[in-house]
């Protein structure tokens, strides 16, 4: 990093504190903290929805995975406009018609207080450790990239969105959300141009195109089924509208995001716009991840792309060793720029047959590339189980190849990315804890300035938790990938609760309670003793919690209600 | 709440465009129509 990029990134960091201080300074009561007053517009409620979604990981794992595996990784994305559509015409009106903070007070008035209790307790548990993950992983791959130590990064991140989400509550976070979003967007434009601009200038963006295509890395859909697969069309127009359902209609992160839209309709639009952009938007962010592998082509990449693991291994036991595969690697590449070529040749040419026999060359080449590389990986193990730098190919082409001052911009982008989802975490969990904990069940009668203030104290808690956790994060092996697919087992169960609710009028309380367990066990049998894909969880999870409640409905009726109720 | 914010709030209004919600909802399905044939004939193109 060169001293304009430190200029540009802690300009953009003290930025966006400044403004979320200033943009949450008239943050007065309880509405204005937890739902901003319900006063936003429809598209800064659209872009704080996309930037509480899209975390630092997302921007940097995205473009990593295709660039390793091709843009299959798209279909996940495909359920999601149908759901947005489904929200924002039965839960939309719903939660803004009962006017609550949070989606779980909803449940109290539909089913009973236990329901409403377990749902929020579910959501404090799996976000409240997730939150933690969500603040480490980025800070992991940052420290790495920028040489810092982990701490330092994990401090800036937490401490920047504590100064703004617990002053100003949901009314910054949603301000900062949207103009974090345009910048993180505006990062990635000028990374996709960059990239573009660093080809060859003898090969041209579309025969680089083909080059990555012809490697399978332009797939971006594939119409096979196959349950065990998440990557194909009708994993994700399914599986990932489940999970799209069970995210934008249960997780108060993204619930508290459209209550605070102006009114139903602005809310809607919210919900719509995210509908209408997030595929292109997805595919924009997977295209810059193959346009960089297409670079990759023509200009050496490293053997592995975390370098301070790669140095290790150079410097450790089998260093010799390590050193020696770089080598085998470099001429692998050569050969395989040299069959690239000859492929951009042959199509030029318009010799089908003569480019099909190129194809064939290069995919070999490819081949045996990765083979060089799988000896690489086999060193790396002395140090990590399971060596994997797919999260960090494209921040280590923004270091080592854009200009400077544009590579504070990325890395500015990628805090960012971080900060929102953050925010909108630790916003969500301070609603849940004060509404549905400490308002409902341990202090009901206090004055609302009462709960202003706990809420502030809340986020300023879950924010010294998740700082706190991440601190540990690292030494906790794979407790941090138990965390991150926890969400995916619960989801599935909190969705079946919220569908009955919205849509099975005669189901009561208890039978809602004891479907939501016979889901989860069926999840639970589904990961410890099945090959299902996880996107089918959230499908298996809602359909047995809505099916076993209608079993036992007949079973556990509520008493009549009096005649004149 | 004033009065406005709750009449907003609670009512059914039509979208400020598109004409209905029913159009937007199909404009949203079709979009991702479009995509869907696109993101196939991209995947053919660069087979």
């Amino acid at each position: 990093m060169r001293p304009l990029d430190w200029v540009v990134l802690f300009a953009a960091l003290a930025g966006i504190v400044a403004y979320g201080l200033w943009k949450g300074r008239r943050t007065r009561d309880l509405d204005d903290f937890l739902v901003a007053d319900r006063r936003q517009p429809w598209h800064r409620v659209a872009l704080s929805i996309m930037a509480t979604q899209a975390s630092a990981v997302t921007f940097l794992a995205t473009p990593g995975q295709a660039y390793a595996d091709g843009m299959r990784f798209l279909q996940v994305y495909l359920g999601l406009p149908v759901a947005m559509v489904i929200l924002s015409a039965t839960a939309v009106p719903i939660y803004r018609r009962l006017k609550v903070y949070t989606a779980y007070e909803y449940l109290e008035g539909r089913f009973d207080l236990k329901t409403r209790t377990l749902a929020a307790l579910l959501f404090l548990a799996l976000r409240g450790l997730s939150t933690g993950v969500s603040l480490y992983a980025p800070s992991l791959i940052l420290s790495v990239i920028m040489g810092w130590d982990i701490r330092v990064v994990i401090f800036i991140i937490g401490g920047a969105v504590m100064l703004y989400a617990s002053t100003g509550g949901a009314r910054a976070v949603d301000n900062t959300n949207f103009l974090q979003f345009l910048i993180i967007m505006g990062g990635m434009v000028v990374a996709f141009l960059t990239v573009v601009r660093l080809l060859p200038p003898d090969v041209s963006f579309l025969e680089a195109a083909h080059v990555a295509g012809k490697l399978g890395r332009l797939n971006a859909v594939d119409f096979s089924f196959d349950i065990r697969n998440q990557y194909n069309f009708w994993s994700g127009l399914l599986g990932g509208c489940f999970l799209a359902l069970a995210y934008f209609g249960t997780d108060q992160s993204q619930v508290q995001r459209y209550l605070s839209g102006q009114s139903v309709a602005q809310s809607r639009l919210g919900l719509l716009f995210n509908g209408l952009v997030k595929v292109p938007m997805q595919f924009f962010i997977l295209f810059i991840g193959a346009t960089v592998f297409a670079f990759y082509q023509f200009t050496q990449p490293p053997v592995f792309f975390n370098p301070v693991q790669a140095e290790r291994a150079r410097v450790g036991a089998r260093g010799a060793e390590f050193r020696a595969i770089e080598s085998d690697y470099a001429a692998a590449f050569g050969e395989k720029q040299r069959a690239a070529r000859g492929y951009v040749e042959a199509l030029r040419a318009g010799d089908a047959a003569g480019a099909e026999a190129a194809a064939a060359g290069l995919k070999a080449a490819q081949e045996k590339a990765d083979g060089v590389r799988a000896g690489a990986v086999e060193v790396l193990k002395e140090f990590d189980a399971k060596p994997n730098d797919t999260n960090y190919v494209f921040l280590s082409f923004v270091t080592r190849y854009m200009p400077a001052g544009l590579v504070g911009l990325v890395l500015a982008a990628v805090f960012f990315a971080s900060m929102s989802s953050t925010a909108s975490e630790w916003s969500a969990l301070a609603a849940t804890t004060v509404v549905d904990i400490q308002r409902r069940l341990l202090k009901p009668d206090a004055a609302e300035r009462y709960y202003f203030i706990s809420s502030k104290l809340a986020t300023a808690f879950w924010g010294c938790f998740a700082v706190a956790f991440a601190q540990y994060a690292g030494q906790l092996g794979s407790l941090v990938e138990a965390v991150n697919r926890l969400g995916s087992l619960f989801y599935g169960t909190l969705l079946g609760i919220f569908l009955l609710g919205f849509y099975f009028k005669r189901v009561k309380g208890t039978a809602a309670f004891l479907g939501a367990l016979a889901g989860e066990a069926a999840v639970l049998y589904c990961f410890f003793f099945t090959s299902i894909a996880f996107l089918w969880f959230n499908v298996v999870g809602a359909a047995v919690v809505v099916l076993a409640a209608h079993a036992l409905n007949p079973l556990t009726r509520a008493k009549p209600k009096p005649a004149n109720s | 709440m004033t009065d406005e914010k709750r009449k907003h709030s609670q009512g059914e209004e039509p979208p400020p465009f598109g004409g209905s919600w029913r159009t937007l909802y199909a404009v949203v399905l079709l979009n991702l129509l479009a995509f869907v044939v696109l993101f196939y004939l991209f995947t053919r193109a660069f087979r």
